[in-house]
Order: structure tokens, then sequence, then C-alpha cells
């Protein structure tokens, strides 16, 4: 007995769609749907419908848009700081050709460390007093004192701050996607608009960036994506602090649900948060993706 | 790159130094990780900081390993790690074979399905997990953490291998169905080992993905299935500020996964840009 090509290919599927099934969407819809009711923290206590009302709390707790706003200004600076520095160590490597290598390994060590321990060590390289980071500017006479910046202690400046340990972990992932893009740049194109005089930015915002247009999107999208759901690095760098000024939406929906025991309210808060994701991901993928349209 | 590759030497001299200056911002952070777990433990927190160990000593390596619970979480972080990277090789082969040698309707509804998955907050689906394991009674156990952190590796690892099985030519398997394979001879005898290096490439990321997890584990475990994350975590409240042992702890877990990147390099930077490049 043979089975048709169409029913094979399910059959392979399966496993795997159970698994997703079973371990995502499963939980996924109950927790969608927890954001429906007025849910007592304890494990087995009483749930009542309450329809929207989780959802209108959420709007209208002035923490929730606080976090709402963060994570927007975090994602911005983690991807536009990660795409600048990443594209300029992507065209230096590109420039400096094959004898680049050794330092492309270099570069891409810090994708292996985890998280939370950038975070630690992050923090232990920005503390106020015994930091490096101040202890090495004081040095270099640009800090009177290491006092003078509190990089994780004054709310003004903390969200950035807290950025760097994210920045740093994945730059290397721009630059190797923009990099390997880079190679498939056809390098008689270049030639000619040397050749017709163009100066490097020209060459730069004309030819090269319109023509990594893909590779940029998928990079942006893939760090945008991870930046805006950070949860591990920010909460041992800070915990939320000072002042909530690093709360993020996955530190409030963390904290609503096991802190303040309001599970109702954290998944209201969670659903809306996925939602955007998944609005502002469609947008991104076709503004700037544009999938086969060069096809 | 014939184009970009610039042939005047000024300007290749200040490309070299720019990029010696970016590398030295960017190692050093690791480095100083490094240096700090060879001081005192004093001598880690000293106001003003020094760069350099005033003295050479293993003693935070002694203390942090030999602390309650680290043995065992570096045990479990290994356990749950390996779990987790065979269920994932063991589910996305047969999808993304399917889905890149069949391209059926159902195929691309799950490339879709998986690429949404990478949207959603872990909390989102971790909250609910915790009920679903204590019902299946695997609270607090590394098979119930390597289920939860393979809803994470899954999605990726069908990416990867689709991008990998993409590459193999159909004439390949025509041909030994040809000599009498069946469809799954043919995937084992015939493709798989001509994507051996894509299995590596992927079970490398599946395996760093649980290694280095933290919220699943946090929101999973307690006591007895406690990955390393958590407890190098927990060095600031549990021990007190103890940066010395925290940083020793940091290097012992770093470094392994460290090597065997540099020593695969080649393979993962592959892995990593694939997809993306690919477009």
């Amino acid at each position: 007995m043979r089975i048709t090509d169409r029913r094979f290919a399910l059959l392979l599927m399966a496993p795997a769609a159970a698994f997703l099934a079973a371990f995502v969407l499963w939980p996924l819809i109950r927790f969608v749907s927890n954001g429906f009711f007025e849910i007592s923290p304890i494990a087995g206590g009483p749930r009542e419908f309450v329809g929207f009302d989780n959802f209108v709390a959420a709007f209208q707790s002035a923490a929730f848009q606080g976090a709402s706003v963060r994570t927007v200004v975090y994602t911005l600076v983690v991807v536009v700081l990660e795409f600048t520095i990443g594209l300029g160590v992507a065209l230096i490597f590109a420039s400096l050709g094959a004898r680049s290598a050794v330092f492309r390994t270099v570069f891409m060590y810090p994708l292996m460390i985890a998280p939370v321990v950038a975070g630690l060590l992050w923090r232990f390289l920005l503390i106020d007093n015994f930091g490096i980071v101040n202890e090495l500017l004081r040095q270099a006479g640009i800090l009177r004192s290491t006092s003078q910046i509190g990089w994780l202690s004054d709310p003004n400046i903390a969200l950035f701050s807290v950025a760097l340990p994210d920045i740093w972990l994945t730059t290397s992932f721009i630059t190797l996607v923009l990099f390997a893009g880079l190679q498939n740049v056809p390098g008689d194109v270049i030639e000619a608009a040397k050749l017709d005089g163009a100066r490097f930015p020209t060459l730069l915002f004309r030819i090269i960036i319109p023509l990594l247009r893909p590779v940029i999107a998928v990079a942006l999208i893939v760090r945008g994506i991870d930046a805006a759901r950070a949860f591990d690095i920010i909460l041992i760098q800070t915990n939320g602090g000072p002042q909530e000024s690093t709360t993020t939406l996955s530190l409030l929906i963390y904290r609503t649900m096991t802190r303040y025991g309001d599970p109702g309210l954290a998944s209201a808060m969670g659903t809306i948060y996925l939602v955007a994701m998944l609005l502002v991901a469609s947008v991104a993928i076709f503004a700037i993706w544009r999938p086969g349209s060069d096809r | 790159m014939i184009g970009i590759e610039t042939n005047r030497a000024s300007s290749r001299v200040l490309l070299w130094i720019t990029l010696a200056v970016v590398l030295v911002i960017y190692g050093f952070p690791f480095i100083y990780l490094l240096l700090t777990s060879f001081k005192t433990p004093l001598d880690a927190i000293a106001v003003p900081p020094s760069v350099l160990p005033s003295q050479w000593t293993l003693e935070n390596y002694v203390t942090a390993l030999t602390k309650d619970g680290v043995a065992p979480a570096l045990i479990n972080s290994v356990v749950t790690a390996v779990l987790s990277t065979v269920f994932s090789l063991v589910l996305a082969v047969p999808a993304a074979y399917a889905i890149t040698r069949y391209r059926t309707p159902s195929g691309r509804v799950f490339v879709l399905a998986a690429l949404v998955t990478r949207m959603v907050p872990t909390i989102a689906v971790g909250a609910p997990l915790v009920e679903t394991m204590r019902t299946l009674g695997l609270s607090d156990t590394s098979l119930g953490l390597a289920i939860a952190h393979t809803t994470i590796s899954l999605p990726l690892s069908i990416w990867l291998m689709s991008s990998f099985f993409e590459s193999v030519p159909d004439e390949l398997e025509e041909a030994a169905k040809v000599d009498g394979a069946s469809r799954l001879g043919a995937l084992w005898r015939v493709v798989l080992p001509v994507v051996s290096g894509g299995l590596a490439v992927t079970a490398i990321f599946a395996f760093l993905a649980s290694w280095n997890e933290f919220l699943f584990s946090l929101l999973l475990t307690s006591v007895r299935a406690q990955t390393t994350p958590i407890v190098i975590a927990n060095f600031q409240t549990q021990f007190g500020l103890d940066w010395g042992g925290m940083t020793a702890l940091a290097a012992v877990y770093s470094i392994p996964v460290i090597l065997l990147t540099l020593a695969l390099q080649r393979h993962i930077v592959a892995g990593l840009t694939l997809g993306a490049v690919k477009g």
C-alpha cells in the first residue's frame, strides 16, 4: 500500500505540529482567555468572567502606558545603535577583505554568552563606586569623580544604560548578516559607480543600502522582536528600577502576574502586547522587506 | 567583494586602527570578567577598581564551584540542554524535510506559525505551562524544562533545517528512489548524510537556546531542576554581593560554549546568516 505524497508530508509534520499545539498554542489560548477573567492568585481559587474589564484597566493604568513607552524607546535604542555599529563594522570587514577573517571570529564571541551573564557583567562594569567604566573615564580625565555618572541609578539615563549589554551581546549578529549580504553585492556595480566619480556616502546610501534591503529587513525585524521581549537582561541589572525607569512591558507583566498576584490583568496586558507585536512586525515585513517584489 | 575592498594604503591603515579600537572595546568586558575572577573576593570590589589583579588566586573558583547547588545546577544545565536538543532535532528534521520537499499548503501554514511563535512573549507561554507541567507531573524536572525550552528551539530548528534541505538537489533522492529506496529510506540514507553539517549547526543553536535560557527556568523549576543561569543570578541575593564568585561561575559557564563556537565558527556563521541572506 502506498500513501500519497501529500499524506506522507502531513505525517512527517504531525509530531512537530502536535508539539507546538500542545506546548505553545494551547498555553497561549489559555493565557489570552485568562485576560477575560478576574482570577485569584491562589491555585484553584475562584475565577469570575469580567469581559473586557482587564483590558480597559490595562489601557487606563499609568504603569502600563509608561511601560509601553519604555519598551518602544528601549527597542529603538537597541535596534538603531546595533544597526549603525553593525553596518559600520561589516563595511570595515568588507573593505579589508579576506584578511579580516580572524577578527570576524573574535567579534562573534558575545553571541554565545547568556543574557543573564551579560546583564550581571555590565552591572558590575557600570556600578557607581567600584565600576571599572567610571574609573577608566576618570583616569582619562573625562569624569571628575567616579560618582558623576550613575549609569544604572540615575532614572534619566538608566533605560539607555540597561540597553548596553543587549547591544554588546548581539551587534555581532547584525554584522555577520550584513557582511554575508555584502558578499552578494556585485563588485562591478560598485566599480562602475566609482568610475562615475561617486563618493563613499553616495555609494553607501544610493547603492549598498538599497541592495542590502532584504537582508537589513530580516536583521532589523529579528532583533527588534527580541529587543521588545528583553526580560532577563533588564531584570538582572535594575529589576525595573530606579523609580520604574527601566520597567518594560515584559517586566511589568511578569511582576503583575507573580508579585501583584493579578493573573487576569497580566494576561490582558500580555495579550495587548502580543497583538501589538504581530501588527508592528507584519507592517515592518511588508513595508521594508516586500517579499517577492524583486522576483 | 572587489568593489568595496579598498586599495589605498592610507585608508587601509585607518580602517585597521578603527577595527582595533572597536575590537578592544568589544573584547574588554569579558576579559575584565576573567581578570576579576582571578582576584581575591575583596580585591574584586575594591575602590578604586584596578584592571589587573594585585594577587592572582583561584579562590573564587573554589568557593563558587563548591557552593551548595552549583554542581547540580551545572549538571541540570547539561541534561536539560541535551534533552531539548534531541527533542528539537527529532521533531524538526521530518517537518522541515516535508516543508521543503513537498511544498504543500499545510507546510506554508507551518512556516508562518513557526515565525509567529518567535514573537510570543515568553511569559505568555511560560505562565500557563507551569500548570501544564503540574498536571503532567513534570514540575521542577529537567524533562519538563527541556520541553519548555524546545518551544523556543523547535521553530528555529525548523527554519534552519528548511534552509539546509533547500540546498539538496531533488535529483539526489530521485536517483535513490529509482534504486528502490522508499521515501523514508531516501531521507534517512541519502539526504541526511548530505546535510550532516546543517544538522550540527541546528544542534548547536538548539543547545545554546536552552543553555542560556532564563525565564522558563525561573518559572518552572525551584530546587531539583534549577539550571545555572538562575544560580548565577542568585549570587547577588542568596550569598550577599559576591561579585568574585559570580564572575568565576560565569566564566566556567561561558568558556565551554565560546570555545565550541570558535572551533565551529564557519558552520555557525553559515547558520546565522542562512535564512537572512536568502531573504
